[in-house]
């Protein structure tokens, strides 16, 4: 019965790595920069989230409007920050990136003070039944709304048009514009869905901890790094399967090494073993 | 003359594209050979699998009776053979003579140790310098990589090779870039080194100076050896021809 | 000077030595490391142990520099292994992963509440400023000379291009170890010092946050120019402290300063001061 539990708490953990992680990898995928400033529309996300559903009393409604906004300011962030330094050397990106992110956060601290906001009244705190075990339902509507989310992604992917001109993008630009494809339509697409995921996976962890505070985003994003990495950088596919395994490595890492660890510290001695074994994460780009 | 490299059994694939298919080819000691084929018929693998860029799924490869196979590159290097890129790869941090400096000083830099223990640059520097003179390229030598025609960056490849004073050059299409003249007046710089005994293998497309220069031809084409010897006998083989649909090789048969 | 302006000038010599260890591993030989604070707290918490338990000072502080040398060859094996990008997040989960050991030793490392009753260097203000000082004088000649011996071309070649350097015979591991055994070497000096300095650590103060920071002092210096990194670690570390101002928004300074460094002149104050200068010599030329 433990085992269960862990395995459902870790695939808990899994749904809401792989949809910070998603929006990540398709940004590395497309512009080869590791986007740390993810994270930051990550709590951008969880705030607008909570003060929504506070001010409208509709979690559905203040995760529609949240998703949309952060999008929007995803995309500002690759026309204004990223789009002007994709020639230079991968580091300056990356380090950019870590600086916006430092400065949102910040920013998160002085807009909204620097002990968080809580939910007036917590949604989806409902106890559940399911198979045996107490579920509360905020558990289920993360899992099932991940799943559901990442299901559509991958159908837009595959079926629509549009979906169809990213992947080329991704597999190689110049061919994907030499077919007219326009490249730049397809990063802004990119920006807007990875950062809407990203602030959902922020009112998730809101609901869980009742909680949207300034460092939230600190902690699951590094571990968002981590699992790309893992992944494969830029492979969605195995950027899902990394974020449950290691939802799952973590959940069970607590209970038999936690004496020596942490939660995050058995995430990345997971991710450094992993990388020592297999260079180029467990699954590679094709 | 004995063998100074002994290449046999080379097979490489890279996931579904076979590059190479059991290719076998021996280097006779301070011959010229060019190793020619259509595009993609795995020549530029095949030279970096003897320099152990690429690790082949079989190979047995020996240098002066010596198997060099599961070394590392630089300890292959180190054994004497310095090979140039068929796409240029200058340090673009340094200069022209630095990129050459450089390997010039390739036993300064042999240890750390003697690394760290050693400044002065003032003789791979003069050494350089003579190196990009005889090569033509002498008056760039203080200038920036960014900006240099095509022409220049790859006999820069080529000068950065011979600074390691190997016993075994390895070329990959050292000509490509440079016009008429140019190309014809590295071939003859080229053959005069070779005949001062260093040993030369080269990948050219270019086969007029091909035919003018190489002592042996080997000829690959879809990963597979299709032909070897005698440049003129070579170039006269139905099967090479075949392998050569285009104006090229009917130019160079001519 | 007074005490408070010893303090700061003794806490940016300790950050110019960490910055200069970054700078070796970074700069020099071009592995990127976001995880050098692990190596900054493996320094203090090597003098923290040792000295609490007795040993002398100039003991505990080469300990420091020895045990953080050595545990950045370990992690400098990584780099031989993943590359860039990642090898960026392989040392970012190394911070991480010292951080959380150390959370968890609450008997010999003093877990989340830290190690506390740490004894004195033996000197006062001052005279721990002179041995500041020094380590700074130390490092930056090292550094220099470095860069001007062969070691610094190969560094130098092995930072553009491992693959083309290896084909010229550099021994790319090995360089790239010893720049990770120097650069760690140094930050594990820098930690002694500081421990020494507060006498008082605690694990966050050797986060993840303190590795970006050193990584923007190192960045907005100039990677690779020891001059720049000294001005840009003396610059990032007094800025905040100059005005109330600065220093209420110390962290929204920081990453602005970063992003928009990186945005607008990447090879940071060293890149600037050059272009000034090759402006101004072309002028000189035209005379
Ligand atoms: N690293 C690699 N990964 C996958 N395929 C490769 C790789 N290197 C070479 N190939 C493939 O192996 C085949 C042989 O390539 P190679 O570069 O050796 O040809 P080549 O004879 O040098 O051609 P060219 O004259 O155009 O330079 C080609 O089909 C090429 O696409
Ligand atoms: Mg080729």
């Amino acid at each position: 019965m433990l085992y269960l539990e862990l395995l459902v708490q870790g695939l808990i953990y899994g749904c809401m790595y792989a949809i910070i992680a998603v929006g990540l990898t398709l940004v590395y995928g497309l512009l080869r920069i590791l986007h740390v400033a993810h994270a930051g529309l990550f709590t951008l996300g969880a705030y607008l989230g909570l003060i929504l559903t506070n001010a409208t009393g509709s979690l559905f409604l203040a995760m529609v409007l949240s998703g949309t906004t952060v999008g929007l300011v995803g995309m500002a962030i690759y026309r204004f920050c990223y789009k002007p330094i994709l020639h230079k050397p991968p580091y300056v990106a990356l380090i950019a990136s870590i600086g916006l992110f430092i400065a949102m956060e910040e920013i998160f601290r002085l807009l909204f003070g620097p002990y968080g906001l809580t939910y007036t009244k917590v949604p989806l705190q409902q106890t559940v039944h399911f198979f045996n075990m107490n579920l509360r339902a905020v558990d289920l509507v993360i899992v099932f709304g991940s799943i559901s989310m990442l299901g559509v992604l991958s159908w837009l992917a595959q079926k629509t048009r549009l979906g169809i001109a990213w992947r080329a993008t991704v597999d190689d630009p110049q061919m994907a514009e030499s077919f007219g494809v326009s490249v730049q339509k397809v990063r802004y697409l990119n920006f807007f869905i990875g950062s809407a995921l990203a602030a959902m996976a922020g009112i998730f962890v809101s609901l869980l901890s009742n909680m949207a505070e300034p460092t939230m985003g600190g902690v699951p994003s590094y571990k968002a790094l981590a699992i790309i990495v893992l992944g494969g950088l830029g492979n969605v596919g195995g950027t899902l399967i990394a974020s449950i395994i290691l939802g799952i490595v973590e959940a069970f890492g607590t209970i038999y090494v936690g004496d020596f660890l942490d939660r995050d510290a058995i995430a990345f001695a997971f991710l450094i073993i992993i990388l020592m074994l297999r260079p180029q994460g467990l699954f590679s780009r094709k | 003359m004995s063998v100074l490299l002994n290449v046999r059994n080379v097979t490489m694939h890279f996931g579904g594209v076979h590059a190479l298919t059991d290719v076998s080819f021996q280097v006779m000691q301070g011959e010229f050979l060019s190793l020619i084929g259509p595009n993609g018929a795995g020549k530029t693998t095949m030279l970096r699998a003897i320099t152990g860029v690429v690790t082949p799924q079989f190979a047995k490869v020996e240098l002066g009776g010596v198997s060099i196979v599961g070394l590392p590159i630089h300890k292959r290097a180190r054994l004497g053979m310095a090979m140039t890129n068929q796409i240029v790869r200058p340090f673009v941090t340094m200069n022209l003579l630095d990129n050459v400096a450089l390997a010039a000083g390739h036993r300064r830099i042999a240890t750390v140790l003697k690394a760290v223990s050693s400044v002065d640059k003032g003789a791979e520097r003069k050494k350089a310098q003579e190196l990009l003179d005889m090569l033509g390229i002498g008056k760039h030598t203080q200038e920036n990589i960014q900006g240099q025609p095509l022409g220049v960056l790859k006999r820069l490849e080529v000068a950065r090779a011979l600074a390691l004073e190997p016993k075994l050059l390895l070329l990959d299409e050292p000509l490509a870039g440079l016009n008429h003249i140019e190309a014809a007046r590295l071939a003859d710089v080229i053959v005069e080194i070779n005949k001062q005994g260093l040993t030369v293998v080269m990948i050219e497309h270019n086969l007029g100076e091909v035919l003018r220069v190489s002592g042996r031809l080997v000829v690959l084409d879809n990963g597979r050896k299709i032909a070897e010897g005698d440049p003129q006998i070579v170039m006269r083989q139905p099967k090479v021809r075949a392998a050569y649909v285009g104006k090229e090789a009917e130019d160079a048969a001519a | 000077m007074g005490i408070y302006e010893l303090s700061l000038a003794i806490i940016v010599c300790i950050n110019i030595v960490l910055a200069l260890g970054l700078n070796l591993i970074t700069g020099y030989c071009g592995q990127i490391s976001l995880g050098h604070a692990a190596f900054f707290g493996i320094g203090a918490y090597t003098v923290g142990v040792l000295a609490k338990a007795g040993f002398p000072s100039a003991v505990c502080i080469f300990a420091a520099i020895l045990m953080a040398g050595f545990i950045g060859i370990i992690v400098g094996t990584a780099s031989l292994r993943v590359r860039d990008d990642f090898l960026a997040i392989t040392t970012m989960g190394v911070g991480f992963l010292f951080l959380g050991i150390i959370r968890q030793q609450e008997g010999l490392l003093g877990g989340e509440m830290g190690l506390s009753g740490i004894p004195t260097i033996g000197f006062d203000k001052p005279g721990f400023l002179v041995i500041a000082f020094i380590a700074v004088i130390l490092c930056s000649a090292l550094s220099l000379y470095i860069k001007r011996s062969w070691m610094g071309f190969a560094f130098d070649a092995v930072a553009t291009d491992e693959d083309t350097a290896k084909l010229l015979t550099v021994d790319v591991a090995a360089y790239k170890l010893t720049a990770f055994a120097l650069g760690t070497a140094m930050a594990g000096l820098a930690g002694g010092l500081y421990c020494y300095f507060t006498r008082f650590i605690m694990p966050d103060d050797f986060g993840f946050l303190t590795s970006i920071s050193v990584l923007s002092m190192v960045a907005v210096g100039g990677i690779g120019s020891v001059p720049g990194v000294i001005i840009g670690t003396a610059l990032l570390t007094l800025l905040p402290e100059m005005s109330t101002f600065l220093s209420d928004y110390k962290l929204l300074f920081y990453g602005a300063m970063l992003f928009a460094v990186m945005r607008f002149a990447p090879e940071g104050i060293a890149g600037i001061g050059t272009r000034v200068v090759q402006i101004y010599g072309r002028r000189g030329d035209a005379k």
